[in-house]
């Protein structure tokens, strides 16, 4: 019998605790030290909090992460960190990465910033990174002749250093791709689009062995399809709060699905009925006879949540998967 | 105004240290009193040795008023001294520009802390019951200040449109879930029923009080305008901004920066009884002086043009995130480059990209005494 997954999308709101000792460093009232200190204290309860609500992948928390990209505008040769840009339709800004040179790679970046060591062994480790697309999207370029350039050196950069995480144990590997969906004025993203981005997918994920999904976010995922059920990942991650269903539901699916159905820009807890209903008729419709492989999880990063809400929402994770495994097979 | 490129400020100015911790009661340094005093002897204060009193008196409710009412007097002669033409009390009443009137209307509940960016946070809140007027928001502030000037008054008002996007809306999505199925919907029309029942039973009374006591102008301040650049709710930003301010025998701008301008030029036009855009611009502008194609944010006035707005244009020509004090020519020249394009310099004001909180009261003073004097260069420069 298959069995619903969970886990979370993306980056952890921090915790009251935490936040409070950024605000001090960020006044020079405490030494970086502190700082450290107080991150990794943090990054041992999300990870608490993740295993004990029963999630099957357990990720870092990200607490660290100013956004997304941060990382690798910080770390990439070729990258500068630029100013503050809004984060698509949030109240949340990021820092635009700037490309003055073409990108490459010294460092090891995702291993120094992902908490490795605070995972315990037992448990599958997730990583959430950002997708080609997006990032080319809201990188500001101006190195390259032309974008799609970039978008395929960035992924081949993404590619070593996913396969630097694999040895380090990652289980899963999301990547998230919001610009992919988030169309509010312009017309969906052209078919010869997506086929580059079918092409930088298989270069991210070429030789890479665990689990992939590549996560959508703020807009319409049935803008993306049929195309996306060709991209080379495991799962696809659909944004449920902006997802035409009456069009999602026409298409069938031969990859699994992880249905962002906890609204991570919403403080208002859900009602389970209703959600349990809605993701039956999903997976009852996109899947002719056998389903496979099926999450529930946040729509995108809990960020957007005062921590004591996120921690909410992620205790019903669970819940409302068993609850969906029980009317699946009831 | 009957000259050309009259100076306002637009908001904020930071809150001195004797103003902060004299308000939360704690006892004040010799230094934080000094850095009082010489800025009240800077900015010609009557009365300073009373204001000594005040710093050096145990915490009471007295006290604490006593430290907003002369926090307000200096910020109200801080820009009075820089030589705008157009001012208000620095908001030094105000925590900052959403927490200060969610906290006084009922309906809003304070959730926690959400990242902004960086270490950077707001205290957000939900809206857990429809929002109702239980106190004058402004009004305090308003009165005091126009005690305290000759000068022309405009006074910063959060919109509704604004507060609505920064608050999750728990009272009115419950309210909804029987009405609509489709989650994509769910979320928009119990935003339409927020925003304007926000409008009718808070907004439209506080703005009442304040006509009826006097304000001339009130600046809608809208950060959020272009967050949801669709047309749908672009539209809804609109309509909320039309009935805001619809039949009141008052002024009214609005204020927007670190947005999409392209988007807002093409709504522009559709905003009645809006006298004023009040944008930002140097943020993003070259430190050169020249009135060539190095003034390259200052080109998007363009949109607006093209798009038909006719009223008039607040110029933001210093930026407030950096503590670079233009000098008074380039302020000059981003005003003539701007008017050159608009074709009609009556329609340009001047003012900071946005509120000066972010900067030391030196620093402010000096960006604003240079951008009074490079209003003036650029009206010699036409004459």
């Amino acid at each position: 019998m298959e069995t619903i997954e969970c886990y979370i999308t993306g980056i952890l709101p921090r915790p009251e605790e935490l936040i409070e000792v950024t605000r001090a460093y960020d006044r020079a009232r405490i030494s970086r030290e502190e700082l450290e200190n107080a991150f990794e204290k943090a990054t041992k309860e999300v990870i608490r909090i993740q295993i004990t609500a029963g999630l099957s992948y357990i990720t870092d928390g990200m607490l660290k992460w100013q956004d997304l990209f941060r990382p690798f505008t910080e770390k990439l040769e070729g990258v500068h960190v630029g100013s503050l840009a809004r984060w698509f339709n949030n109240n949340t800004f990021y820092r635009k990465p700037i490309i003055t040179n073409r990108i490459t790679c010294e460092k090891n970046i995702l291993e120094e910033i992902t908490y490795r060591k605070l995972i315990p062994k037992d448990v599958l480790w997730k990583v959430i990174l950002p997708a080609p697309y997006t990032f080319i999207q809201l990188a500001e370029n101006q190195a390259y002749s032309n974008k799609t350039d970039l978008m395929f050196e960035y992924a081949k950069i993404l590619n070593k250093e996913l396969s630097k995480l694999v040895n380090l144990g990652v289980k899963y590997i999301q990547l998230s791709d919001p610009a992919l969906v988030y169309q509010p004025i312009s017309k969906s993203i052209s078919r010869d689009e997506l086929s580059m981005v079918k092409a930088a997918l298989d270069t991210t994920f070429k030789g890479i062995s665990v689990k992939t999904c590549l996560q959508t976010f703020f807009g319409d995922f049935t803008q993306i399809l049929p195309e996306a059920l060709e991209f080379s990942v495991d799962h696809l991650g659909v944004d449920i709060y902006e997802t035409h269903m009456e069009k999602l539901v026409k298409y069938s699916f031969d990859k699994g699905i992880a249905l962002g159905i906890i609204d991570a820009r919403n403080s208002l807890m859900e009602n389970m009925d209703e959600l349990v209903k809605l993701a039956k008729k999903i997976v009852k419709t996109i899947y002719l006879s056998d389903f496979e492989e099926i999450f529930v999880c946040p729509n995108c990063d809990l960020e957007y949540l005062p921590w004591k809400r996120a921690k909410e929402k992620i205790k019903t994770l669970r819940v409302l998967a068993t609850r969906l495994e029980e009317e699946l097979h009831g | 105004m009957d000259k050309l490129f009259p100076t306002q400020e637009i908001g904020s100015l930071a809150k001195p240290s004797w103003r902060v911790k004299g308000y939360q009661g704690d006892e004040l340094t010799e230094n934080e009193i000094a850095e009082a005093m010489s800025w009240g002897e800077k900015l010609g204060i009557a009365n300073l040795e009373q204001l000594i009193q005040v710093l050096k008196n145990k915490n009471s409710p007295q006290r604490r008023k006593a430290i907003l009412e002369w926090a307000a007097k200096y910020a109200i002669k801080f820009f009075e001294i820089a030589g705008l033409d157009v001012v208000f009390n620095g908001e030094q009443w105000r925590s900052e520009m959403y927490e200060h009137f969610i906290r006084r209307v009922s309906g809003f509940k304070v959730l926690g802390f959400v990242k902004s960016f960086d270490y950077r946070y707001f205290n957000k809140a939900a809206c857990i019951d429809p929002p109702k007027y239980i106190k004058p928001i402004y009004l305090e502030e308003f009165l005091f200040t126009k005690e305290n000037t000759t000068r022309k008054i405009k006074v910063p008002f959060t919109g509704a449109y604004t507060l609505v996007d920064w608050t999750f809306n728990e009272f009115y999505e419950k309210r909804v879930v029987d009405k609509v199925q489709d989650f994509t919907r769910r979320k928009f029309e119990a935003k339409k029923d927020f925003l304007f029942d926000l409008i009718k039973n808070v907004i439209r009374p506080e703005i009442k009080t304040l006509v009826d006591s006097g304000a001339e102008w009130i600046q809608i301040d809208e950060p959020a305008a272009t967050t949801n650049p669709s047309s749908e709710e672009m539209e809804l930003f609109v309509e909320a901004f039309n009935e805001t301010v619809r039949g009141f025998n008052c002024i009214f701008s609005l204020h927007n920066c670190y947005s999409n301008y392209k988007i807002l030029a093409k709504y522009a036009p559709k905003l009645q009884n809006c006298g004023q855009l009040a944008l930002e611009f140097a943020n993003r502008d070259n430190p050169q002086i020249g009135l060539d194609n190095i003034r390259t944010s200052y080109k998007e006035i363009k949109f607006f043009e093209e798009y038909g707005f006719s009223g008039n244009y607040g110029l933001g020509v210093i930026d407030v995130h950096s503590n670079f004090v233009e000098p008074p020519e380039l302020i000059r020249d981003r005003i003539l480059y701007a008017a050159k394009i608009v074709g009609d310099s009556s329609r340009i004001w001047v003012n900071p990209d946005c509120g000066l909180r972010t900067r030391s009261w030196d620093v402010s003073f000096q960006k604003l005494k240079n951008m009074v004097l490079g209003a003036e260069l650029a009206r010699q420069s036409l004459e």
